[in-house]
């Protein structure tokens, strides 16, 4: 359907927005990008000023994952593109649907070292699922389509287009072009149904492990019917937290470096493992040829570079998990097997009794856990306390829990909060922060400022990078190299000078009603929580170990 | 080591080569020699590439499969394993 009338480049960009009904967009203005700025003057899709290019990546993330929707963030060129790429990075490593559109300068002046000029399209190759530059205004819209169609279609990913300034300025017809579906150019094979049935009837100690991708795929509802119909014991990824009732009988926790001793143990066991949207990542397995060592192995993926990349895949099921879980979802006989699972999970239930009066930070992510309103979505950073929020609190969805899987960024915190609140403005929005990583986007609180988003932080504060220093403990031989963080800024004036209401607290005594007066505040809050410095992540498996050989204390 | 040679059909896009390039030193794959060409009337590339690793070549024709402006590819066994010119 094509209109008559003419647009520019950068009013085309946001009727195609609105196309793909995009609302909210991230982003920081600059020269390259100003012909898109100046068309958002009349658009009507909303637009959140960060602080810094990559809080604008990570809201946008923190968007997506919160949505289900595309998160959609803008750059100008040169350093507002860079300052994109972990963001991006971060996006590809956890599938993230994101369409990143970064200003350029003008084609003329392309590959001439000009002000702000980089090659943000070489740049992109290796973070982001596809890139695009635009140096033909008749190909804006088209692009642009396909840049959501690939963010969305299949294993989900961030997209970059790059439009140079001049296309922005360019004038072309307002073609609005009809909504187009990648066609899968890979065919996959079918499910091999049969054989994985054969091995889920001969399987005497199956354990489904949950990965990220059920999230992705939608596919909540199938896969907790497939567990229950089949009552095969339960682990989780970090990112597919969420994906299993919490409450499931079945259910033992995360497995992997910091998972529950049930978890590991009941993996290390199985003679099947179901593995459903996971990747075998190294900090799921520890020591490769030894992870789950007696089991037969049947893979869900939507992505056919998955199979047997890391684990071979006695039967793989290849595409949508909301179609293959219940072609597989069949009653099995293994009581025996549900009843020791379920005996190592009262064995080694996590121990909340700690001496001293100083605060536990387990203790605490639990208690403000119990005390979230349903539907409280939690994003964390990345270190000591990330660890403890997955080990400590319970999500009843994926989307209800946000953190940095597979590039592990400290940094991601406050800005994923941040699209999330945007995302769902009535839903309590918690970010779970440690000192460290807490430093590295402390300017979005100007951001949750601006736009008086109620988003509730709960600040780890051990004065340390609690997780290096913990690994210079154990395996570097107490070295302490640069962990120290003694000289944190006064955190609680910190947010005052962003109009958000903090508070300290340092001793178990005053932790409840922190967490009540928290939860009860009506805007942003940052609850600085006070720990020893010298508190550890239990349990440890070290790196390169099998899982059953984890540390539980020194 | 082990000797690999791909054959490679994809769309004319912009950087194609550059992102199998990428993805072949990234997953582990030493380039030994390239050979590519475009069919003007097609606009379809054709891109011959020898690599090497201790890597199961699945690996790397999995990824690059990947890659959304390809069209095939395919492992040449029977090519003779030496640099391309």
């Amino acid at each position: 359907m094509a209109t008559e009338k003419k647009l520019t480049g950068g009013s085309l960009l946001f009727n195609v927005l609105e196309q793909h009904g995009v609302e909210h967009v991230f982003g920081y203005p600059g020269g390259a990008i100003m012909p898109i700025y100046d068309a958002l003057y009349d658009s009507n899709v909303e637009h959140f000023l960060c602080r810094h290019e990559q809080g604008a990546a990570f809201s946008a993330v923190g968007y997506a994952r919160a949505s289900g929707k595309v998160g959609v963030c803008f750059a100008t060129s040169g350093p507002g593109a860079t300052n994109l790429i972990t963001g991006l990075a971060d996006a590809l490593a956890d599938s993230i649907p994101v369409v990143a559109i970064t200003g350029q300068v003008a084609t003329s002046a392309m590959g001439s070292d000009a002000f702000q000029e980089i090659d943000i399209f070489g740049l992109s190759l290796a973070c982001t699922k596809h890139s695009f530059q635009v140096t033909d205004i008749n190909d804006l819209a088209k692009v642009l389509h396909q840049a959501f169609a690939i963010a969305l279609e299949g294993r989900q990913g961030p997209v970059l287009v790059d439009i140079p300034k001049d296309v922005q300025l360019a004038e072309v017809n307002g073609c609005l072009d009809e909504l187009v579906s990648l066609k899968n150019k890979v065919k996959l094979p079918p499910a091999n149904v049969g054989s994985a049935i054969a091995l889920l009837n001969q399987a005497k100690q199956p354990v489904l492990y949950v990965g990220g991708g059920v999230g992705m795929a939608n596919a909540v509802d199938e896969l907790r019917e497939f567990a229950s119909i089949t009552g095969v014991p339960s682990v989780s990824t970090l990112k597919g937290l969420g994906a299993i009732d919490p409450e499931d009988e079945n259910y033992l926790g995360m497995l992997g470096m910091h998972g529950t001793k049930a978890a590991n143990l009941a993996v290390q066991q199985c003679d099947l493992l179901i593995a459903v949207g996971a990747r075998f990542d190294d900090r799921v397995t520890g020591k490769l040829n030894e992870f789950a060592p007696n089991a037969k192995v049947i893979h869900f993926d939507i992505d056919t570079a998955e199979i047997n990349k890391r684990r071979v895949a006695d039967a793989a099921i290849l595409g949508d998990l909301k179609v293959n879980l219940p072609a597989l979802a069949i009653p099995l006989s293994i009581a025996t097997w549900q009843g020791k699972c379920q005996q190592m999970k009262v064995d080694f239930a996590w121990d909340y009794n700690h001496p001293g009066e100083s605060i536990f930070a387990p203790a605490v992510l639990k208690e403000v856990s119990d005390k979230m309103p349903k539907n409280t979505c939690v994003t964390t950073d990345v270190g000591q306390h990330q660890m403890w929020a997955a080990q400590h609190m319970l999500f009843d969805d994926p989307s209800n829990f946000l953190t940095s899987g597979g590039m592990g960024t400290m940094g991601f915190g406050v800005p994923a909060a941040v699209g999330a609140q945007v995302s769902r403005p009535t839903d309590c929005i918690v970010a779970v922060s440690g000192d460290g990583s807490f430093m590295m986007n402390v300017q979005e609180l100007s951001t949750i400022k601006r736009f008086q988003l109620p988003v509730k932080i709960v600040l780890i504060d051990n004065a340390k990078l609690g997780m290096v220093r913990q690994w210079q403990d154990l395996f570097f031989n107490g070295r302490l190299s640069e962990t120290d963080l003694a000289d944190n800024p006064d955190f609680v004036m910190l947010a005052n000078a962003f109009d958000i209401k903090a508070k300290l607290i340092s001793k178990k005594s005053e932790v409840s009603d922190a967490i009540e007066d928290m939860m009860n505040h009506d805007g942003p809050y940052l609850l600085q929580v006070k720990i020893n410095a010298q508190d550890n992540v239990w349990p440890l498996v070290p790196p390169n170990t099998a899982n059953d050989k984890m540390m539980e204390s020194t | 080591m082990n000797n690999y040679q791909l054959m490679i059909k994809a769309d004319d896009k912009q950087v194609v080569l550059e992102r199998i390039l990428q993805v072949a030193r990234y997953r582990g794959f030493l380039i030994s020699g390239i050979h590519a060409q475009v069919n003007t009337g097609t606009n379809i590339g054709t891109i011959e590439l020898l690599v090497r690793s201790e890597r199961p070549i699945e690996l790397l024709v999995d990824q690059i499969n990947k890659l959304i402006d390809i069209k095939e590819v395919k492992v040449d066994n029977s090519a003779p394993q030496q640099c391309i010119a």
